[in-house]
C-alpha cells in the first residue's frame, strides 16, 4: 500500500516535471500552425524520455550514484567539464524561460508588465528552496500541477476528429513552411527530452533514499508519469489546433494570444485555468531547475548537497541556486521576450542532448555500477536511437533556428 | 586496484560522513623496477586546473594563493594511510573541520549564506 501511494505520487510528480513552459509553448505553436500534424513529435519525445528517466532511476537505485556523479567518476574531470558547462548554460536559459512563463501569467492576472515580475518570481522560487524540504517541493509541485489536466478535459470537450488526431501520430511531410515545421519538431523534441528531467530524477532518487526494492516503482513512475505528461502536451496541441486555428491565429508570435485557448470551452474560467496552469507548471519547473543547477555543481565537485539540509550545512549548494535564480531573472527583467527565449532554449536543449545521453550507454552497461540490472537489448537500442536522434538534432537545430525560427 | 578507474574522481567522505570533495588527483611515487606506490590523494581546484593543462594550473595556483593565502598555495593532500575504505565513496579518517579544505565554504557561510534570515 505504501509503495502504491509512493508510485502514484511519483507519477504525479513526473507530470509536474514534464509539463513546463517549453512543452506548453511548443505544443501550442505546433497546433496553431500545423494542426494535428506534429503529434508524432510529442509521442516520440515522450517515448525517449520514458527510457532515459527509467534508466536514470534504475542507475541511482542500484549504484547509489546520481548520473552527474557517475559521469565525473567514470569519464574523468576533463570529459565531465563539457556536459557540465553545456547543461549549466542550457539550464540557465530554460530557467530564465520558466521565470518568464510565471511572469507572463502574473501579467495576465494583474495587467502589470511581465518584466516587473521576474525578480519577485525568482525571489519566491528561492524562498521555497531556502526554507522547503525536498519532499515538500516535490509534493507541492505535484499536487498543484494537476490543474494542467484542464487541457486534456478541454481537448476532449472540443470533440476533435479522433481519426485526424491518430493520423497526426504518424510522421508526415509538411504541406507548407517546411523549415518552420522541422524547427517546431526539433523544439518539441527538445522540450520533451530535457536533460534536467532525468538528471533531476536521479538526484531525487538519492534524496528519497531509493534502493533495489524501488526498481518496480521506478519503472511504473517513469512509464506512467511521462505518458501522463505527454498526454497533457498532446491536449495542449489539440486545443491550440482547434481553437487558435478557428480564430485565424496560425502563428503564435506572442504569449498574449494563448489565454484565448481555453475560453471557448470554459468561458471566463478558461482564462483563469490557463493562467493558473501556466504559472504553476512554470513555477514548478523553475524550482526543479534551480535545484538541478545546485545538484550539478555540488555533485560534480563532491560538495555536501541535499535539499533537506539547512543552508548553513551546505552553503555552497545553496549559493549555487541563489546565484542561478538571480542571474536567470535578469534577461526577463531586461524585457527579453519570454516566448522567443523559450523556443530558442528548447532548440538549444535538443542540440546539447548528445553530451548528456552518450554517457548513458556506458554507465547503464557497466557492471561495476549496475551489476545484473544493466541494460537489456531494448534499452540499449533505445539509447543508441536517442543518441543518433540527439546528433541529428544537434546538427540541424542551429540552421533550422536561422531559417525556420521566425 | 586500477588507480584511474577505482580512485580518481570518486567521492571523498570524512570521518563524520561529510562529503568533502572528489579525488581530484593521486600522488604516487614511481619506483624503478617495482610498481608505483600511492602516497596521497589530492583535492582542490589547483589539481583540477592542472589536469586541464600547465597554464590553467599556474593561474589557479596564483588565484588560490591570492584569495586564500599561503594555506591555499598548494593542493590539499590526504595521506594514503588515512584512507579507510574504497567503495561507492572513499572513506578517509580525517575531520574536514580541522583542514583547510572547507575554508572557502566556511567563508561563504559566515559572510553570505549565514547572514540571510532562515539559514
Amino acid at each position: 500500500m505504501k509503495k502504491l501511494i509512493e508510485i502514484s505520487l511519483g507519477i504525479v510528480t513526473s507530470v509536474g516535471g514534464f509539463l513546463e513552459v517549453g512543452s506548453m509553448a511548443t505544443a501550442a505553436q505546433a497546433g496553431a500552425t500545423f494542426g494535428f500534424q506534429l503529434i508524432w513529435a510529442i509521442l516520440l519525445g515522450t517515448i525517449c524520455i520514458i527510457f532515459l528517466v527509467e534508466m536514470a532511476g534504475r542507475f541511482a537505485a542500484v549504484s547509489h550514484h546520481t548520473i552527474i556523479d557517475a559521469i565525473r567518476e567514470r569519464f574523468g574531470f576533463n570529459a565531465f567539464l563539457w556536459p557540465l558547462l553545456a547543461t549549466l548554460l542550457v539550464n540557465f536559459l530554460v530557467m530564465s524561460a520558466e521565470i518568464g512563463g510565471v511572469a507572463i501569467a502574473a501579467e495576465f492576472a494583474t495587467g502589470i508588465g511581465f518584466q516587473w515580475w521576474a525578480l519577485p518570481v525568482a525571489f519566491l522560487t528561492w524562498l521555497l528552496l531556502w526554507k522547503g524540504t525536498f519532499g515538500f517541493i516535490e509534493k507541492g509541485v505535484a499536487i498543484l500541477g494537476l490543474v494542467t489536466l484542464c487541457f486534456v478535459v478541454a481537448a476532449v470537450m472540443l470533440k476533435p476528429d479522433w481519426e485526424a488526431v491518430a493520423a497526426g501520430a504518424i510522421p508526415s511531410l509538411p504541406g507548407h513552411d517546411a523549415a518552420n515545421y522541422w524547427f517546431m519538431a526539433v523544439s518539441i523534441l527538445g522540450a520533451s527530452i530535457s536533460p534536467y528531467l532525468f538528471t533531476f530524477y536521479s538526484s531525487g532518487a538519492i534524496e528519497d533514499k531509493w534502493d533495489k526494492t524501488y526498481l518496480g516503482a521506478n519503472r511504473a513512475i517513469a512509464g506512467l508519469g511521462m505518458t501522463f505528461g505527454g498526454t497533457i502536451s498532446v491536449g495542449v496541441l489539440i486545443v491550440a489546433a482547434l481553437v487558435l486555428g478557428a480564430h485565424g491565429i496560425n502563428q503564435v508570435e506572442d504569449y498574449h494570444q494563448l489565454p484565448l485557448m481555453l475560453i471557448p470551452v470554459f468561458g471566463f474560467w478558461g482564462f483563469v485555468l490557463f493562467v493558473a496552469s501556466l504559472a504553476i507548471a512554470c513555477f514548478g519547473a523553475a524550482l526543479e531547475i534551480g535545484l538541478q543547477q545546485a545538484y550539478l555543481v555540488a555533485q560534480g565537485f563532491g560538495w555536501t548537497w541535499g535539499e533537506d539540509l539547512k543552508p548553513r550545512q551546505d552553503p555552497a549548494f545553496c549559493g549555487v541556486y541563489t546565484l542561478s535564480l538571480l542571474l536567470a531573472a535578469i534577461p526577463i527583467t531586461l524585457g527579453l521576450d519570454p516566448l522567443k527565449l523559450t523556443i530558442f532554449s528548447m532548440a538549444l536543449t535538443a542540440a546539447s542532448l548528445p553530451l548528456t545521453v552518450v554517457p548513458f550507454l556506458f554507465l547503464l552497461n557497466d557492471e561495476r555500477y549496475v551489476g545484473e540490472h544493466r541494460n537489456g537489448v531494448i534499452s540499449n537500442a533505445a539509447v543508441i536511437f536517442i543518441i543518433a536522434l540527439g546528433f541529428v538534432l544537434a546538427v540541424v537545430s542551429i540552421p533550422l533556428q536561422i531559417f525556420g525560427g521566425s | 586496484m586500477d588507480l584511474l578507474r577505482d580512485l580518481l574522481d570518486k567521492q571523498v567522505v570524512d570521518r563524520n560522513q561529510v562529503k568533502i570533495g572528489k579525488v581530484d588527483g593521486v600522488v604516487a611515487e614511481l619506483r624503478p623496477g617495482r610498481p608505483p606506490r600511492v602516497l596521497a590523494i589530492e583535492l582542490g581546484s589547483i589539481t583540477l586546473a592542472r589536469r586541464l593543462g600547465a597554464r590553467p594550473g599556474r593561474w589557479m595556483a596564483w588565484l588560490a594563493k591570492t584569495l586564500g593565502g599561503k594555506r591555499h598555495a598548494e593542493p590539499h593532500h590526504i595521506g594514503w594511510n588515512k584512507v579507510r575504505d574504497v567503495g561507492v565513496d572513499i572513506d578517509v579518517d580525517i575531520d574536514v573541520r580541522r583542514t583547510a579544505i572547507f575554508d572557502w565554504q566556511d567563508w561563504l557561510r559566515d559572510h553570505v549564506i549565514g547572514r540571510i534570515p532562515g539559514a
